[in-house]
């Protein structure tokens, strides 16, 4: 085994590549932690969510030409519905129940749907060549799809503030998250809520689906790593707190590229997990501060 | 005492029935029997956690993987009789219970139950990257077993075994107390029961028979490889049978075991690409229409006692 020298540019390389995988982990974990913050529903089935935007883009993408990232003015609406059905129909039974129940029906959904993704559209690894290359930086490479999904999802989770933050509808939801009861007592439809939380966290999985699948495969099980992952990152920023989980999601970035130096891919899922444990009981806020 | 002595003679019948099966059974119908054991023993064991203290074990079958491991390697790089190194499978998922019951049982609600899935992909993520010990991806080969009636009894003896301790657990003051944690488990502590150490020792107790089958079955199966170790879809199936039967109660696990397993072996033969489809559908069915089980619902309406 040859010593491989580490030099700054390698260093430098992997924080911006961190950085980059990071963004599309905030973007995908802020749908989970509205859902969580809302309603304590761990939504295993965001995976599977993200999986279905893929598709919503690939499939534009092979029959129609359409551009992968326009292709998102489909998957954001699309996975909203399909996430509000999901909530009346289903979810909407759990939302006071242990989190054993909550656990239990997204899993179920979540195979139901993968299930039925593999008979439609069997379980061939697809691409979106949309695409390819890298720009130059000096010695610094930035992948072409990598660099620009980044970039979308920054401005997705942008807008996510805004809308959280600006308009009354995101101030409900601010407000359900933060207590329930009281929320509901000051007049908000909580149901409602949930309803529209629950659309928007599959609207922003979706839309994470739609950019990871100009980097990476499109196939039925291709959402499972980031439900675990989003967890994380909710865990890292402090449940409840929608800004932590953004600065979780390039931290995880940024530790995995970092981790990736020293370890495999293999490894590196040890040193999240090892994380999460040691956040979650020095400090169960969060790093940034959150309800327990 | 005497719909009592009923239940116990028909307890004794099936039982005689179940020692004699191999001598009369097809071999299909013995290895189909071996599956429900084992099921019985997975879904008995989640209920001594996740049962009686409602702390949900989401990566439960992290034991049962670490056990098959254990099992297939002292098999074939120690030699040892695979009766031995199936209950010696026990060990090291007694090890892994502690280090990380220790931390992790006092994470609350949800908390828990993603550490422990989390649990589960690392340790399958570890056992891969090991390649030179564990054979990596590719697995373990065990040399082809002859006859599969020893372990149809060593199987069958370790879901009685569950199933004798989680009567014996619910019938003394340990069981209660375990009731009380999850009832209310800042009540019990202000009772004065020591809930971290109650925890950890229901936890070690549902680690350790998990181990001893995932040593067995790796002998069953001749082979064992991360994918078909740990699967969480082998955890949400124990916990799916514990809660189908009746969570918390004795006899839960062996029912929503038993009539599962015969479902999925004839779903399995005839809707073969569309199973998980209709497991999922099965999930939900039973996560909203009968949370509390076949013997939950028949506890609450004909009063029967707790200790079935």
């Amino acid at each position: 085994m040859t010593s491989v020298q580490i030099t700054g540019t390698m260093l430098f390389q992997l924080v911006v590549s961190g950085l980059l995988a990071g963004g599309l982990y905030a973007l995908v974990a802020l749908g989970l932690s509205l859902i969580f913050g809302v309603m304590r529903v761990i939504n295993i089935a965001h995976g599977t969510l993200l999986m279905l935007g893929a598709y919503t883009t690939y499939w534009l993408f092979a029959l129609a030409g359409m551009n992968p990232f326009v292709s998102l003015v489909v998957s954001i609406p699309i996975l909203f519905v399909v996430g509000a059905i999901l909530q009346k129909l289903f979810v909407h039974r759990v939302v006071n129940a242990p989190e054993l129940s909550s656990l239990l029906l997204t899993f179920g959904i979540s195979i139901f749907i993968a299930n039925v993704a593999m008979l439609a559209w069997s379980a061939d690894y697809r691409s979106v060549e949309f695409l390819t290359g890298s720009f130059l930086l000096g010695p610094i490479a930035l992948s072409k799809p990598r660099l620009v999904s980044f970039c979308v999802a920054l401005a997705l989770t942008g807008l996510a503030f805004v809308f959280l933050h600006r308009t009354k509808t995101g101030k409900a939801i601010r407000a359900t998250s933060q207590h329930r009861d009281v929320a509901q007592v000051c007049g908000i439809n909580v149901r409602r809520i949930d309803l529209i939380t629950f659309g928007l966290g599959a609207a922003l999985a979706g839309a994470g689906g739609s950019l990871v699948s100009v980097m990476f495969a499109v196939y039925p099980e291709m959402g499972q790593v980031y439900v675990f992952k989003s967890f994380l990152v909710i865990v890292l920023g402090g449940a409840g707190n929608y800004p932590g989980a953004f600065f979780g999601g390039l931290l995880l970035g940024l530790v995995e590229g970092l981790a990736s130096l020293f370890l495999t891919a293999q490894l590196s899922e040890v040193i999240a997990y090892i994380l999460l444990v040691i956040v979650l009981l020095v400090r169960p806020t969060g790093l940034l501060g959150g309800r327990a | 005492m005497s719909p009592m002595v009923g239940a116990l003679s028909l307890l004794l019948v099936i039982l005689a029935g179940l020692a004699v099966l191999p001598f009369f059974g097809s071999g299909y119908v013995v290895s189909f029997s071996i599956q429900v054991f084992m099921w019985m023993a997975l879904a008995g064991s989640w209920n001594l956690i996740s049962g009686f203290t409602g702390y949900v074990s989401f990566g439960h079958v992290a034991f049962f993987g670490v056990g098959a491991y254990t099992g297939a390697l002292l098999i074939t790089k120690a030699g040892w009789h695979w009766l031995l190194a199936g209950l010696a499978g026990s060990l090291p998922a007694a090890a892994l219970a502690l280090v990380i019951g220790y931390p992790c049982l006092r994470l609350k609600g949800p908390y828990f139950a993603i550490a422990m899935l989390g649990l589960n992909e690392v340790v399958r993520a570890l056992v891969s990257y090991f390649e030179g010990f564990t054979g990596g991806g590719s697995g373990v080969s065990l040399p082809p077993i002859l006859s599969i009636v020893p372990v149809y009894y060593a199987m069958g003896a370790v879901a009685m075994a569950v199933t004798l301790l989680t009567y014996r657990i619910i019938t003394c003051q340990f069981g209660l107390r375990l009731l009380s944690i999850r009832e209310d488990e800042m009540a019990a502590e202000v009772m004065g029961i020591n809930t971290a150490r109650l925890k950890l020792y229901a936890f070690l107790l549902s680690a350790v028979f998990p181990g001893i089958v995932g040593g067995f079955y790796a002998w069953y199966a001749s082979h064992v490889e991360p994918l078909s170790v740990f699967p969480l879809l082998t955890t949400i199936t124990m916990i799916i049978m514990c809660l189908f039967g009746g969570k918390g109660t004795v006899f839960g696990p062996v029912l929503g075991a038993g009539l599962l397993s015969v479902f999925q072996e004839l779903v399995w033969a005839r809707f073969l690409f569309v199973h998980q489809a209709i497991f999922g559908a099965l999930i939900v069915g039973v996560v909203l229409l009968m949370p509390r089980g076949i013997l939950g619902v028949l506890q609450e309406r004909y009063r029967l006692p707790r200790t079935i």
